[in-house]
């Protein structure tokens, strides 16, 4: 039953800690009376000379009490507030020691948990949808489009003919005009059918979604706001729901009031969310569907969005598997030619939106592992240094009864409480990297601006910061149980043995610290080489010192192309007339910022393979367009105020059209007839030639491209571009020509809203966010390694240099040149970091591998990344020794052997 | 230096000190002070410790459960602490007992030889 006494009184003692106190009090009290007493009564003392006599015969008190205390069994807890107010004696004793150790630890966990909080927004956070892992975004794919959109005829087929999609919805994107009392703005909006809402699980915060009778060709004019418009243009009035909104000019009924953060899943990551939604029928007209059970060659117009709710059990692979086998019977039936190399897939919602930042954020967060550990090997290593200065204090300590075990308990109960420092510090930290991250997140980083601190994040730092402790501190705890008190305590204390051990410790750490670094300094290596690359890589535009912005002209206002044609016209005049202007047009779509789709041609002179197309991508655009974005003429001209709307129809093509369907040929002069154009109006002749646009990607595939007037392409074959983006470039910084811009339009038309104005520098930033956020960070991981690193191996040997100078002294004495001492102590620091590059590269090789994907223009082993990298570090290494080392080389001999 | 694998001269003395004061517990429950002068009395003041360290002693014994310890009257009508030995208390001094008299016959025996061995 001892066991169980032991327990009771050590629960006792915890929880009448204070009553024991005095029942202890008491009775030592009651002892020194009573035997006074005696005194008094058998031997004839005096009262005091009685009271002086019983206290000596007890014994010190206190000293009495403490080993009562000892005894009671409480030891273990009372010892660890002990330890901890020690520690923070002793921390506080040493504030250089104690702000280097904790700053570095909280480098550490502040970057670690700040990449937590993206990695938990990013990848952890479930999408706000209902049960999101049985949503699949749909696709379509030919020969020269991996990934593009659903026709309508696909859309019904699929929904009716694949068993694993219990609802299949369909949507598209846009922009609309919302007015206001007078005041105007351009929201992008989203043409939703009736599933969509069903499908995503999406419950409305007020209203309802759309009915079957609403998703009709010319029905009801209805919308659904955003929370946020709601919120912003409507004073959060639920009343507004039921109430008649302007929307492009024409009124429209609000329906529903979407929850807060709805985003459709393709929002996610786009410059741009949809902030309002309009029923996907009433926008039928422009999007080319044909509604009915038949598909039409080719599977029709392909230019939805679709998504998929998967059958209770169903899986992504069962889907896509069900869908090749449609798609086999299709092409036998004669739907797809087999040419084309059509293909149907599903995608898993989560895969959509977050697979391609997924591989960037787990070696980013993998980097910042990396700079925990080298923190905490660092910190491990200070602590050796201070076990070392320490070992008397220790020695002495376990001569006057320390157990080694208590011993390595404060020793860890101070790591504990520098790490408590380091985490509240790194913490803070995380906070303004949280906050750095959620306002410099590119927009095309899907849902990395989300990142916030919570309790989970929080916990997580606490996690790391408790990690950090045990890494940082088991190490040093464990030297310090190893103390023997003999040999310390002896006169002059100098061991040589024993501080070899430690210093080979110490050595191993940094070691270990420089592999790291290297590791991630290739890795930053290896993202800057890529992101120059693309960078590099020659988009076909010039860039520099271009503005744009959208804007559009709503057929309430501006009926006919007419009206629209003359409103561009006035517009590039008066900006052009802007001081410091020196180009402007407007453009159907920018290149790098949305992709483009194709239009059937016919090329005079050409014709397709059997049952393939002469697909173009169409760019529609106003004269001053190619001087503005900078392209190169080739051959030919660009269009000027010659190209009305009642001139000849003239057109513009890429290289790579004249390589597919001009090659050999005069491509000047050649007759291009657009689908859709009326026989009897004349074909487009060719004009000019433009150096091919990276208009999809830096590092995709260019495909043919035609540039058509905006007048005569809204003429024949008949579409009046209304959303433009207008490009303006300026002599100076773009930024500059906004407010003059601007205040152009709204002399011209007040109820035009803008939007997305951006220079067409942040427009290529934002194509490729992903490497340069990848880059920026292993970038700043990669110093950050570097620097600790620096600061290991400068200790290490300002250690080696202190520890050795009185064998440096001697050696001097016997004729040692500085120089030879020098390099002597900088051996020591070098060869640690040599051993770390070796092993660094090593890994380095090993790791690159994972990512291949990200990489551009460059191998994973690339050679020349590391053979800088061992170079930097090498510099870093024999810098970080020399400081220490040219100590050592001025080691005065008198003041070493007289001191 | 002390070798901490073996006991120190003060651990002796203070297994000795719980086996005396177990043993002047068998015959009542004493107060701290009581019990510091039976100790003196049955010991003849050989066992010439600090009056102290008998405290830190009882709590040991106290936390093992060899002894309980309640309140009662003492002789001038104050309130003092009294411990009294628990069953366990017995047979730890039983064993203690046995262990001493096992280990001071050997040493008579040792004592005895060397005598006649002179």
């Amino acid at each position: 039953m001892a066991w169980y006494h032991g327990i009771t009184t050590a629960f006792n003692a915890l929880a009448r800690r204070g009553r024991e106190e005095r029942q202890m009090d008491d009775e030592m009290q009651f002892h020194l009376e009573m035997e006074a007493r005696r005194l008094v009564k058998e031997n004839g003392l005096s009262e005091e000379d009685a009271r002086y006599a019983a206290q000596r015969a007890f014994g010190g008190v206190e000293r009495h009490k403490d080993s009562v205390r000892d005894e009671r069994g409480t030891s273990f807890v009372e010892d660890l507030g002990q330890d901890a107010r020690f520690a923070v004696r002793t921390l506080r004793r040493r504030p250089g020691f104690t702000a280097v150790a904790a700053l570095t630890l909280a480098l550490g966990i502040g970057a670690s948990t700040t990449l937590f909080g993206v990695v938990k927004a990013v990848l952890l956070t479930p999408l706000p949808y209902d049960r999101p892992e049985g949503i699949a975004v749909l696709w379509s794919s030919w020969k020269g489009f991996d990934q593009t959109w659903l026709s309508y005829d696909e859309y019904e087929g699929w929904k009716a003919d694949i068993p694993a999609f219990t609802n299949v919805g369909i949507y598209s994107d846009g922009a609309v005009n919302l007015t206001e009392n007078g005041e105007s703005e351009r929201l992008r909006a989203g043409y939703i059918d009736r599933d969509i809402l069903p499908i995503l699980g999406v419950k409305l915060s007020l209203g309802r979604g759309f009915t079957a009778a609403e998703d009709i060709p010319n029905g009801p004019r209805v919308v659904i706001l955003s929370r946020d418009v709601w919120a912003r243009r409507y004073g959060a009035d639920p009343s507004v729901v039921g109430k008649s909104i302007q929307v492009n000019g024409q009124a429209a009924q609000v329906v529903g009031v979407m929850p807060a953060g709805f985003r459709l899943p393709l929002d996610f990551g786009a410059n741009g969310p949809t902030l309002i939604w309009l029923p996907l029928g009433a926008d039928a007209e422009s999007n080319g569907a044909i509604p009915g059970p038949q598909f039409q060659k080719g599977g029709g117009s392909h230019g939805f969005y679709g998504l998929a709710r998967l059958r209770a059990g169903a899986t992504v692979a069962q889907a896509n598997k069900q869908l090749a086998d449609r798609v086999a019977q299709l092409k036998k039936e004669g739907v797809y030619p087999e040419e084309q190399q059509f293909r149907a897939f599903a995608v898993g919602v989560e895969d959509q939106v977050t697979g391609r930042l997924k591989p960037v954020l787990l070696v980013v967060f993998a980097a910042v592992g990396f700079v925990l550990l080298i923190a905490c090997a660092n910190v491990a290593g200070l602590l050796l240094v201070r076990g070392e200065q320490r070992r008397r204090e220790m020695a002495l300590r376990v001569a006057l009864g320390a157990g080694g075990q208590r011993l390595s308990r404060q020793m860890l109960t101070e790591t504990v409480v520098l790490a408590g420092l380091g985490g509240a510090l790194g913490v803070a930290f995380a906070a303004i990297g949280v906050w750095l991250v959620r306002h410099n997140a590119p927009a095309a980083l899907p849902r990395v601006a989300d990142a916030h601190l919570d309790p989970w994040v929080l916990g997580f730092a606490l996690g790391t910061a408790a990690l950090a402790a045990l890494i940082a501190g088991l190490l040093p705890a464990l030297q310090a149980t190893s103390v023997a008190p003999q040999t310390e305590l002896r006169d002059g204390g100098r061991t040589a043995t024993a501080g070899h051990a430690r210093l080979r410790w110490r050595q191993t750490l940094v070691a270990a610290e420089v592999a790291l670094a290297v590791v991630l300094v290739v890795g930053a290596g290896l993202m800057i080489r890529s992101v120059v690359n693309l960078f590099a890589i020659d988009a076909g535009i010039r860039t520099d010192g271009v503005l744009t912005m959208r804007l559009s002209t709503p057929a309430a206002w501006y009926p006919d192309s007419v009206r629209v044609t003359a409103f561009h016209d006035e517009l590039r005049r008066q900006v052009a007339a802007l001081p410091g202007v020196k180009a402007v047009g407007l453009v159907r779509i920018l290149p790098l910022a949305t992709e483009m789709g194709d239009w059937g041609l016919q090329v005079e002179g050409y014709t397709p393979p059997p049952n393939q197309g002469t697909p173009g991508d169409w760019q529609i655009v106003t004269p001053g367009y190619f001087e503005a974005m900078g392209l190169r003429l080739v051959q030919g001209r660009f269009f000027d105020d010659r190209d009305v709307m009642t001139a000849p129809p003239a057109m513009i093509v890429n290289r790579r059209f004249v390589e597919l369907y001009l090659q050999g040929r005069q491509a000047l002069g050649a007759h291009v007839r657009i689908g859709g154009q009326d026989a009897k109006d004349p074909p487009y002749t060719i004009v000019g030639i433009v150096d091919n646009v990276k208009h999809n990607g830096l590092t995709r595939e260019v495909k043919a491209q035609f540039y058509a007037p905006q007048p005569q392409f809204a003429t024949s074959p008949g579409n009046t571009s209304r959303n433009m983006t207008l490009v303006v470039r300026g002599s100076g910084k773009p930024e500059q020509l906004i407010n003059p811009v601007r205040g152009v339009i709204k002399g011209l038309d007040p109820r035009l809203p803008i939007s997305d104005v951006r220079t067409m520098n942040e427009v290529v930033q934002q194509a490729i966010a992903a490497p340069r956020f990848a880059m920026q960070l292993l970038g700043l991981f990669g110093v950050l390694a570097l620097v600790l690193s620096a600061i290991g191996i400068f200790g290490i040997v300002s250690q080696v240099v202190a520890s050795r100078t009185q064998e440096f002294g001697i050696r001097a004495a016997l004729g040692a040149t500085p120089r030879n001492l020098l390099m002597l102590s900088l051996g020591s620091g070098v060869r640690q970091a040599g051993a770390g590059l070796v092993v660094g590269v090593a890994v380095a090789l090993a790791l690159t591998r994972t990512m291949t994907t990200m990489l551009q223009g460059v191998t994973p082993t690339d050679p020349l990344t590391f053979g800088a990298v061992v170079g930097v570090t090498a510099v870093v290494a024999i810098g970080a020794s020399l400081i220490p080392a040219r100590r050592a080389a001025k080691t005065d001999l008198a003041k070493v052997m007289t001191g | 230096m002390t070798d901490p694998a073996t006991p120190s001269r003060a651990e002796i003395l203070q297994g000795t000190l719980e086996m005396l004061t177990l043993k002047a517990l068998t015959l009542q429950p004493m107060h701290g002070w009581g019990i510091s002068i039976r100790l003196r009395q049955i010991s003849g003041d050989v066992f010439d410790v600090n009056q102290g360290s008998l405290y830190p002693a009882l709590q040991r014994m106290l936390r093992r459960g060899w002894i309980r310890a309640y309140y009662g009257d003492s002789e001038n009508n104050r309130r003092a602490r009294y411990y009294e030995i628990t069953r366990d208390g017995r047979r730890q001094l039983e064993e203690q007992m046995a262990e001493w008299d096992h280990a001071s016959r050997a040493v008579n025996r040792v004592l005895r030889f060397a005598t006649q061995g002179a």
